[in-house]
């Protein structure tokens, strides 16, 4: 190997890529490891570090048991995926799921105010000013004022997300508008098209992919909120679980339970980037 | 050279020979004490006179539980429940060693609307799961014959931090369980009822200050000196909380004021003397007690996933007595220190 090899020019080559892109997950589960070994080996009955197999058998329990809230159902002649379709983890996420995607609906508005926002003069000083100073309040210690709006059901964690994420969205499509070269716009209105269809053939149409992967991008902080939400006040829900477990030191079943909800994200993710790539072939950033 | 080294070594034996010790503690009324032993200089006093050094730390309740399980801290401030459900059933032996108090009224139920016990089925309920409220909601139901209802009131997790305006906010909640000072906050407020309190089963929900009991076993003997330097220091405290400038510096340990500590002692029983806490802690009264919270423990899933019987997490009082598996003891209560206390022999 030349001795440039860790330099600009470098080419790694097809095995070492592949090594060298697990070697921190080797690493990880590796210390993880070895801290749970020797903690076992210390007190074998030690919760804050479960062994693979104790997080194994507790996320099978939980992907093939009902929640303790629930009524046990009889398991006989129940296929597996009645089974799991009756489990606590299943319960958990669909409930989860339905804010996310809900959250996720409701945040559409918010890309067209971005839009108005940065094409039309009147909208733009509207909003703007209010925008920018409400992008900067920790929705979270607004909790008191949304019970009393939105109660404490489905309606104030939806909007705990949507009131902490949609600033950023629409500053951000803000942002992408402006970045359209006014020249676009004006060549459009020669053509002979009016103002909505500048909007939204012209402008909107080129700035979705990058306001996808904007959205991609906070799909972190989405799920923050969600968490935050239901570890306030919930009665499912993946974090409402975890929070619930994190009494009794329940780790054989929060690790997994972490790990499903990072899997879930990826997977989120990468079919929102699918999507991109396919509805936009000839955007290449990214 | 050599010399020097000899010197360091020295030095550093020298300060290694006074052995260093943290207790945990979170506020509430029974523990904020701890605020103000250290602050006065009480707990240095007592720590000075057994040659150790005592270092207390304040946190909020959950983390200080986390912190005394992953072995942090070697004391800390918990009630009965969770020092049976966190660390005695994660494998990590504990000792109480003070009794301080039991709850007399510092839990409640709170409804609106007229609402009664018998009223509660489908209605929503706010309560941090898997506490002392839990078990307070519990018993409640149980004693007044309507255990089978228990599963059909729609209970909702909510943080303590957030429970008291939560449930003002939202009218559809009818009830509430939780603990002071949010009780006092929420009954202030109209139409607010108590539909049972901790006075009702007293001495069920206990606060004690335990120890790891590899502490308290260490081969060169500082983890007795702990719990004595602890004992002292905290009856020299509760003799002296009559004074109500005693308790007004304690309160502001919880940004609290004078007043509303008073309150808070009110529905506390606190065992302001070593021989009465020695005398409860020895009673068959509190083996009763604490069989029926670790069965509520159990049943609810608290002593962990993989342990099939309640006898997995044993308790041993200070007759000796076991419940239990007898090799399998997790949780000790010893009134020993309390004892020397009462006898004058700190």
């Amino acid at each position: 190997m030349s001795p440039g090899f860790l330099l600009i020019h470098a080419k790694p080559p097809r095995a070492a890529a592949l090594t060298l892109s697990w070697l921190l997950f080797v690493g990880g589960i590796t210390a993880y490891l070895w801290v749970a070994q020797a903690r076992h080996r210390d007190n074998p009955e030690d919760r804050v570090t479960p062994t693979v197999a104790q997080m194994a058998k507790g996320m099978w329990s939980a992907a093939m048991q009902p929640a303790e809230e629930d009524e046990a159902v009889s398991v006989e002649n129940a296929t597996a995926w009645q089974q799991f379709s009756r489990s606590m983890l299943w319960k958990d996420t669909r409930a989860t799921a339905k804010r996310f995607a809900w959250s996720i609906v409701l945040l559409i508005p918010a890309v067209l105010i971005g839009l108005h926002m940065g094409l039309f003069p009147f909208a733009g000083v509207f909003f703007l000013r209010f925008v920018l100073f409400f992008d900067k309040v920790v929705a979270l210690s607004l909790l008191p004022i949304l019970f009393i709006a939105f109660g404490i059901d489905e309606m104030a964690k939806i909007m705990l997300i949507v009131i902490g994420v949609a600033p950023t969205i629409i500053l951000d499509s803000f942002n992408l508008t402006r970045g359209v070269p006014p020249e676009q716009v004006v060549k459009a209105f020669t053509l002979g098209a009016g103002d909505f269809t500048v909007a939204y053939r012209v402008v909107l149409k080129q700035i979705l992919p990058r306001i996808l992967n904007s959205i991609r991008l906070n799909l972190k902080s989405v799920m923050l909120f969600l968490f935050a939400g239901e570890m306030i006040a919930s009665t499912d829900g993946l974090a409402y679980r975890i929070a619930l477990l994190r009494r009794h030191m329940g780790m054989d079943i929060i690790i997994p339970y972490v790990l499903w909800v990072a899997l879930l994200l990826f997977l989120v993710d990468l079919t929102m980037r699918l999507v991109n790539r396919k509805l936009h072939p000839w955007f290449h950033e990214a | 050279m050599l010399r020097c080294l000899a010197l360091l070594l020295f030095a550093f034996s020298a300060f290694a020979q006074k052995p260093s010790f943290t207790v945990g503690w979170s506020v509430y009324a029974g523990w904020t004490p701890y605020h103000y032993m250290n602050k006065s200089g009480l707990l240095r006093k007592w720590a000075d006179k057994y040659g150790i050094t005592i270092q207390v730390k304040r946190f909020d309740y959950a983390p200080s539980l986390d912190a005394f399980v992953a072995k942090n801290i070697d004391a800390c401030a918990m009630t009965n429940m969770e020092a049976l459900d966190m660390p005695a059933a994660s494998g990590v032996p504990t000792t109480a060693i003070l009794i301080g108090d039991y709850s007399n009224g510092n839990d409640a139920i709170l409804a609106r609307g007229g609402v009664q016990l018998k009223d509660l089925a489908g209605k929503k309920m706010l309560l941090v799961q898997k506490t002392v409220s839990e078990y307070l909601f519990d018993r409640a139901m149980t004693i007044n014959g309507m255990k089978d209802q228990i599963k059909k009131v729609r209970a909702i997790n909510t943080s303590d931090s957030d429970i008291a305006t939560a449930f003002l906010a939202d009218s559809g909640a009818s009830a509430v369980v939780t603990w002071k000072p949010m009780v006092s906050q929420i009954a202030k407020q109209k139409g607010i009822a108590s539909l049972f309190d901790s006075s009702k089963i007293p001495g069920e929900i206990l606060d004690l200050t335990v120890v790891r009991t590899d502490v308290l076993n260490r081969p060169d003997g500082a983890g007795r000196k702990f719990a004595m330097a602890l004992a002292g220091a905290w009856y020299e405290m509760l003799g002296q909380m009559s004074n109500d400038k005693v308790l007004a510096a304690i309160a502001e340990g919880s940004q609290d004021t004078l007043a509303s500590y008073k309150e808070q002692l009110v529905t506390t029983k606190m065992f302001y003397k070593p021989d009465e806490a020695a005398a409860f802690g020895a009673s068959g009264d509190m083996k009763q007690k604490m069989a029926l919270v670790r069965q509520f423990c159990f049943d609810h899933g608290l002593l962990g996933a993989n342990t099939k019987s309640v006898d997995e997490v044993a308790i041993r009082y200070p007759d000796g007595s076991v419940q239990g598996k007898p090799d399998r003891v997790r949780l000790v209560f010893d009134i020993g220190y309390m004892q020397m206390a009462a006898q004058g022999k700190l």
